[in-house]
């Protein structure tokens, strides 16, 4: 029984842009608030966040330096690295991820992300189908996963990876671990079957609890958690919430509609994507009281959103733990407003909950 | 004109002075952090311009490790070694302009080849010796493509291929578009590519009188040479010949089978003809260039000895071939770059003021 553990993903586009996504991601300046991201790794650090998500992409600045440059300005908090198997070599991936654990503590998970787009894949020089993606990443985790056991030279010959006499003499250190936590995202068979084979934890995109269930068995009967990925949109009443969600969608006006079209036809080899796409495009605005899809069609599929009061948030987050969900990722929005009102005013009551259920470890919670 | 000459240190043994006399395979990836750091803030202090960090299994990664450095220094700049075939050349360019927004611009980088074929296969490279080469030219073909953000890259080649490469993190350095880059090599295809790609090569020494017409050549058409160099200074010369001396007795009857073994690993033409001159030549070249160490701690260990006054005219003799740059090395090396500092430096800069420029913010 462990308590449920939060993560909150680091805007690129600017941590008081409460229309995340809405942008064209090639006009994202991802550097000119490194400023304001440190900002809210520090209330996430101060608020009981679990760790922060570095995404990675071309819009993005490396998730690797960012973390180190991040972690050392942060005591608790941890960095959850995106990575894209096919744009490093597995042995150089462990040594960056090891000497950020070792410079930091340990605070480092990673994110695995297969590319849900082709198009950016060849920017990287990655010229692979989805399904030979995932056959690397396969690869690409069962060499890492050999360097992080340390128990000698790694030889591995696979259809696309081969390393001979691997070696890494930079261990993983910090939190009794000897490998940093696998996250893998992904909402097809093969992701789930991925976060089985070699991760902690799968992350899907959100959608209702009876939707999202089944999808869970696997993972869960294997053994490993379940995560979801959420915008939240908290306001003191949930009135107030509603409100503020129409706003940002007078806000964002049509031009953001434009910028999904475009963003849709790229990722649609993504089926969590175009899963969700759907959802904000055909169905019902509000398939739960407290699940909201307006706001896909301007600002994407990371834009489903819990939506309501404190206590409307901490039931919805309720009802994913009652069917084994242990772990959230969010977008706030905006982020830097978002996350501090969480940790002031959900955390406490979900946690409380929890407590009420006996959902929480005995003695000695996170 | 001669550029002013240029000084830089290797970080690599820093807090393990012993390190190059032992198999490489016994050695902790991961240094403590705080000598590496207290070294660095010296390094300012000695005038000294950027630091390299090495590249391989048993270092911590340079980029995450200049990041953390970086935050606690202020002007000195990190030389990140980087090998081609081991990084998409694009996901490299996100790594280091991150990384130039991170410190004030404080990056450059040193391209390597890679000289030991086995370890190149830890990370899945496969090819030999010139096609790592080849390899290696069409790298930077992408990543200058990709710093003179003129459009996506497309690029199509024998090793690598991108389709309409954009980086939306860009490189900043005051008055800088991308790195300055070196490139460490000793054979005529590392001579060809540095022309090609590189601000610097990075060499292992030779007599000056030997170097002159390579050296020449190289400059002539735009690209400075450097040279990779230990340092064994002391206030006399007598002092300096018996810690070179010592030096060899404190390496130990293991170091030299090592290196032996490392030398029939490697395919590096610099590193092979050096090692083997070591063996078989007098281990004076000249009255300040020194192999004797070269067996027990690698080529890199070939050394100018001598007092203050010595090292400050060697260093001007090869100016006045063209080397405009040096990467040392020292047995420790705190200590030898302390008194690079006090007692070398103002000797070059008192024989030719405009030689030897004292790095400041640019």
């Amino acid at each position: 029984m462990t308590a449920i553990r939060f993560h909150w993903s680091i805007p690129g586009s600017g941590v008081k842009d409460a229309l995340r996504g809405a942008v064209d991601r090639d006009h994202v300046n991802p550097i000119t608030d490194l400023d304001g991201q440190l900002e809210l790794c520090r209330r996430a650090d101060e608020g009981g966040i679990d760790s922060l998500l570095l995404p990675t992409g071309y819009q993005r600045a490396d998730p690797i330096a960012l973390a180190t440059h991040f972690g050392n300005a942060t005591k608790r908090v941890r960095y959850m690295v995106a990575v894209r198997p096919g744009t490093i070599s597995p042995t150089l991936l462990v040594t960056q991820v090891n000497t950020v654990a070792a410079v930091l503590g340990g605070r480092i998970s990673i994110n695995v992300v297969a590319g849900h787009n082709s198009t950016e894949m060849r920017y990287y020089g990655d010229f692979l189908s989805h399904d030979e993606r995932f056959l690397r990443s396969d690869e690409f985790w069962t060499i890492c996963h050999a360097l992080w056991r340390a128990e000698g030279p790694v030889d591995f010959t696979g259809k696309i990876l081969r390393v001979e006499g691997a070696r890494v003499n930079t261990p993983f250190t910090g939190e009794s671990r000897n490998r940093p936590e696998l996250y893998f995202g992904g909402s097809s068979e093969l992701a789930a079957d991925m976060a089985v084979k070699h991760g902690d934890c799968l992350l899907r995109l959100g959608d209702t609890p009876a939707r999202i269930a089944p999808g869970l068995a696997g993972v869960l009967g294997a053994g490993k958690e379940a995560g979801l990925l959420f915008s939240m949109l908290v306001r003191p009443t949930r009135k107030e919430a509603i409100e503020a969600g129409h706003a940002l969608i007078e806000q964002a006006g049509d031009g953001a509609k434009s910028v999904q079209d475009k963003f849709r036809e790229q990722s649609a080899e993504s089926v969590g994507f175009a899963a969700t796409y759907s959802l904000g495009y055909n169905q019902a605005e509000w398939p739960e009281p407290f699940l909201w899809t307006g706001l896909i069609p301007f600002m994407g599929p990371l834009a489903l959103a819990l939506v309501g009061s404190p206590d409307d948030i901490a039931d919805a987050l309720l009802c994913y733990r009652r069917i084994g969900v242990t772990q959230f990722l969010f977008h706030g929005r905006p982020d830097l407003e978002t996350l501090p009102y969480f940790c002031q005013e959900v955390l406490p009551r979900v946690r409380a909950k929890e407590r009420e259920e006996g959902l929480l470890p005995v003695a000695g919670t996170r | 004109m001669t550029p002013p000459l240029r000084f830089h240190w290797s970080l690599s043994s820093v807090g393990d002075p012993t390190r190059r006399a032992r198999a490489t395979t016994t050695i902790s990836g991961t240094p403590i952090f705080d000598e590496y750091l207290e070294f660095a803030r010296q390094a300012e202090d000695c005038g000294i311009e950027s630091l390299l960090m090495a590249f391989g299994f048993s270092r911590p990664d340079p980029i995450a490790w200049s990041v953390a450095l970086g935050r606690w220094t202020d002007r000195i700049k990190f030389l990140v070694a980087v090998r081609s075939g081991i990084t998409a050349p694009t996901y490299f360019v996100q790594q280091i302009n991150t990384l130039s927004t991170l410190i004030g611009g404080r990056v450059t980088i040193n391209v390597v080849a890679g000289r030991v074929p086995d370890e190149q296969r830890y990370y899945g490279d496969y090819l030999d010796h010139d096609e790592r080469y080849a390899r290696t030219d069409e790298f930077w073909q992408i990543c200058h493509a990709l710093w003179r953000k003129d459009g996506p890259v497309d690029f199509s080649g024998k090793y690598y291929r991108v389709e309409g490469a954009i980086l939306r993190t860009p490189f900043e350095a005051p008055g800088r578009t991308r790195p300055e880059i070196f490139l460490g090599g000793n054979s005529a295809q590392a001579d060809a590519l540095a022309v090609r790609h590189a601000d610097c090569l990075l060499t292992l020494p030779d007599t000056p009188r030997k170097m002159a017409a390579r050296v020449g050549r190289i400059v002539a058409r735009g690209t400075e040479v450097g040279l990779l160099v230990s340092l064994i200074a002391r206030p006399t010369h007598h002092e300096a010949v018996a810690a070179a001396e010592a030096l060899i007795s404190t390496a130990g009857d293991r170091s030299a089978v090592i290196h032996d073994e490392t030398r029939h690993r490697t395919d590096s033409v610099g590193y092979r003809s050096l090692y083997d001159r070591a063996i078989r030549e007098s281990s004076w070249r000249t009255p300040y260039l020194w192999t004797g160490a070269v067996p027990h701690f690698g080529p890199p260990a070939i050394a100018l000895v001598g007092s203050p006054d010595e090292i400050a005219a060697a260093l001007a003799e090869y100016h006045a071939i063209g080397v405009t740059q040096f990467l040392f090395m020292g047995y420790p090396d705190l200590p030898e770059m302390q008194f690079f500092g006090a007692e070398i430096l103002p000797r070059v800069s008192a024989l030719a003021p405009a030689q030897a420029r004292r790095p400041g913010p640019d």
